[in-house]
């Protein structure tokens, strides 16, 4: 783990010399700007909880403002597995889980009436994943070669568009963790392959973003886990 | 290529499918002027001028939305039109007032109470006006599939694909779906939006590929650009949602439950108040607007005291719609007591009505519903034949005549006739009684049918001793 960092480092410092030498001007201020932000304070500010389920540690964030969100993270890998925001409507009735990262959370089967209108099962359907270095999104069921996909950063909504030559698939993908560090999208940063079905796109994660994650997860290490987790589901 | 123009004419007539015809479905309106003076014949709507006024009236105070819980009655015999006032009023509010029509006998249920019945009618005639996000899909059309599952009855299956400028994505639907897009007659080369949540469609109009493609679209066809960019896209919308439609989304049971949860069943009254504290408290932030809308509740004489009685309290309070009531008796008792009343409506709640009376259509006036309703039933008719049918109607009723129509229409198709004579009214005359004729036959012999042997005593053993 250790040497990753070493390896964007590095990167870092090949690409961006100027940054590197404005860090050394005044290092301590450029690099903890993101406690500046109304993002990092709101996270400090919000009424956590937290439960430890094995390797998995899940973080409920209730905010100022009301909203509410579920983290989970790796124990292990000390990795972001899934964000999720509860969504409310404005006429009332329990909101639904809104996943921003990771997997989505399976629905229960609701029965044939209630939907009305769904995606079909063999529609692209994106997924995004965060890793340590990355943030990744997968978009899969997508049949079209690599050469068909044109995936531009646009600074302007801060989204990454994707379209495609054949006109067959469009997705404006946003990036709430930079834009909440109030940094740029870095067309640099992108990356994007393509196996069995599947896109996969990457974006390198800038150190700002990497020194956040780090300290506030060391940060979730003082909230002490509830001790009696329902172990309804735990057989025996 | 005789044959291909042959060809296109059947597709033609494919993409307007055919609607049914209902016994009030010529009514488009109440057939007033801008003054709300009534015209003659207009609209669909004839004669009863004074009561069709009287409606315009009405019109104005449901528009001006000012006014709660007032109560109309209309009423008048059997045919002359009361029904029809109220289709008419519903036609002329828009789609966007809320208009609940339910017949007095609908309260009447095991699964639900009475009053609750009512209350959820009263709270289906208020709408909310209110601003919301929502997840919006907006496309044009490229195809409309539907299937239903071999075997016949079992459930239906729809496919639905559209497309943007950059674009193209598959959707399944469920069964509500399918018949909201065959009621909106949606089809390939519509521009739509369908609200996810709540599975409203929006017909925004045609796409302008499509502007050559057919002559069949008419002239109110109104052309639009093809989409652009994603296809679901988060939008402030403005909805209309009835005070019932909050209940039912405040009230669900969820989780493991929700699976066997019905639609609504009742829903309890803490919720209710709950919603209209929050109501009011959105009213005051200029969040929402409220709609007062009309609830109709026709053969008003099918309620019963207890619903009579409801009615009078809920009637007062500031969020009650305008209650219409139509009804064709005269003086009856008042189901679930021994007291007679006018309409069949206690003395206290006729009280708080306005009462619209209707009159018997004049002979003239018969002549020009009939034309109407041959127009309808799309069914040629000569005058002599039309004169012959008034005369049934003054005779019997407007009702019998309106059903000897397509059925006379029928009989001149059989004998390959372009227009119906006189002597297929004759015949369809002869072939189906009036009530009057059913009438007279049965007491003529009375004697010969079934448990009528004799004197009427008999008759009561004979079903005693089954």
């Amino acid at each position: 783990m250790k040497r990753k960092f070493c390896v964007i480092d590095k990167i870092e410092s090949r690409e961006q010399n100027f940054d590197k030498l404005k860090d050394f001007l005044s290092k301590g201020d450029v690099e903890k700007m993101y406690r500046k932000t109304i993002w990092y304070n709101s996270l400090l500010n919000a009424e956590k909880t937290c439960l430890k389920d094995e390797k998995i540690k899940k973080i409920h964030y209730k905010f100022e403002d009301g909203r509410e969100m579920v983290e989970e993270y790796n124990v292990d890998t000390k990795v972001l597995l899934r964000r999720a925001w509860k969504m409310k409507g404005k006429l009332g009735g329990e909101g639904k889980w809104s996943v921003e990262i990771g997997d989505p959370i399976p629905e229960t089967t609701p029965n044939a009436d209630a939907i009305s209108i769904v995606e079909s099962k063999d529609q692209p359907v994106v997924l995004k994943r965060n890793t340590r270095i990355n943030i990744e999104w997968r978009i899969r069921n997508l049949p079209y070669p690599i050469e068909t996909y044109s995936i531009k950063a646009q600074n302007d909504q801060k989204l990454i568009i994707i379209s495609t030559s054949n006109k067959k698939y469009y997705k404006k993908l946003e990036v709430p963790e930079l834009v909440r560090l109030g940094l740029s999208i870095d067309q640099m940063h992108i990356d994007a392959t393509h196996k069995y079905n599947t896109l996969i796109i990457t974006y390198k994660k800038p150190q700002q973003l990497l020194d956040m994650e780090r300290e506030w997860y060391a940060e979730l290490d003082k909230i002490k886990p509830i001790k009696d987790i329902p172990n309804e589901c735990q057989t025996q | 290529m005789a044959s291909l123009a042959a060809a296109q004419v059947q597709e033609v007539r494919s993409i307007t499918r055919i609607e049914r015809i209902g016994a009030h479905s010529h009514i488009r309106g109440l057939g007033l002027d801008d003054a709300l003076e009534p015209r003659a014949i207009s609209q669909g709507m004839v004669g009863q001028k004074m009561a069709r006024k009287a409606a315009g009236v009405i019109l104005q105070m449901i528009r001006e939305g000012k006014i709660a819980g007032r109560a109309v009655l209309l009423a008048g015999q059997p045919g002359t039109g009361k029904t029809a006032i109220a289709m008419g009023l519903a036609q002329a509010l828009g789609p966007d007032t809320p208009f609940t029509s339910m017949a007095g006998s609908e309260i009447y249920s095991l699964e639900m109470s009475k009053t609750e019945a009512l209350t959820q009618a009263i709270r289906k005639s208020i709408g909310i006006r209110i601003k919301e996000e929502s997840e919006i899909i907006e496309g044009e059309v490229v195809e409309v599939v539907v299937e239903r599952a071999a075997g016949g009855g079992g459930a239906r299956s729809g496919r639905l694909t559209l497309k943007t400028t950059d674009m193209e994505t598959n959707y399944d639907m469920g069964t509500k779906m399918i018949d909201s897009l065959l009621k909106e007659k949606v089809q390939a080369g519509d521009v739509i939006t369908i609200d996810k949540a709540t599975g409203k469609i929006n017909k925004l109009g045609r796409s302008f590929a499509r502007a050559r493609d057919y002559d069949a679209t008419g002239q109110q066809a109104r052309f639009v650009q093809c989409p652009e960019g994603e296809l679901q896209k988060r939008k402030e919308v403005v909805h209309t949602v009835t005070l019932h439609e909050v209940d039912v989304i405040n009230s669900r049971t969820h989780g493991f439950l929700a699976l066997f949860s019905g639609d609504t069943g009742e829903i309890k009254s803490e919720i209710r108040e709950q919603i209209n504290s929050k109501v009011a408290e959105w009213r005051e932030e200029g969040k929402a607007e409220m709609i007062p809308g009309v609830l109709f509740i026709d053969e008003a004489h099918m309620l019963d005291i207890e619903c009579f009685s409801f009615l009078n309290r809920a009637l007062e309070s500031e969020t009650a719609p305008v209650v219409i009531m139509a009804t064709n008796r005269g003086i009856t008792r008042i189901r679930g007591t021994n007291y007679k009343s006018p309409h069949g409506i206690p003395l206290d709640l006729l009280d708080r009505m306005i009462i619209v009376p209707t009159t018997p259509y004049s002979h003239q006036e018969l002549r020009e519903i009939l034309n109407i309703r041959c127009e309808e039933e799309d069914c040629q008719m000569s005058a002599d034949a039309l004169t012959v049918l008034t005369r049934v109607a003054t005779e019997t009723s407007l009702r019998y005549a309106i059903q000897l129509i397509t059925t006379a229409s029928l009989v001149a198709k059989r004998r390959k006739a372009t227009e119906v004579s006189m002597e297929d009214v004759k015949k369809v005359y002869s072939l189906f009684l009036d009530e009057h004729r059913s009438e007279q036959f049965l007491k003529e012999y009375q004697d010969e049918f079934m448990f009528n042997d004799g004197s009427g005593d008999a008759s009561q053993l004979m079903e005693v001793s089954q």
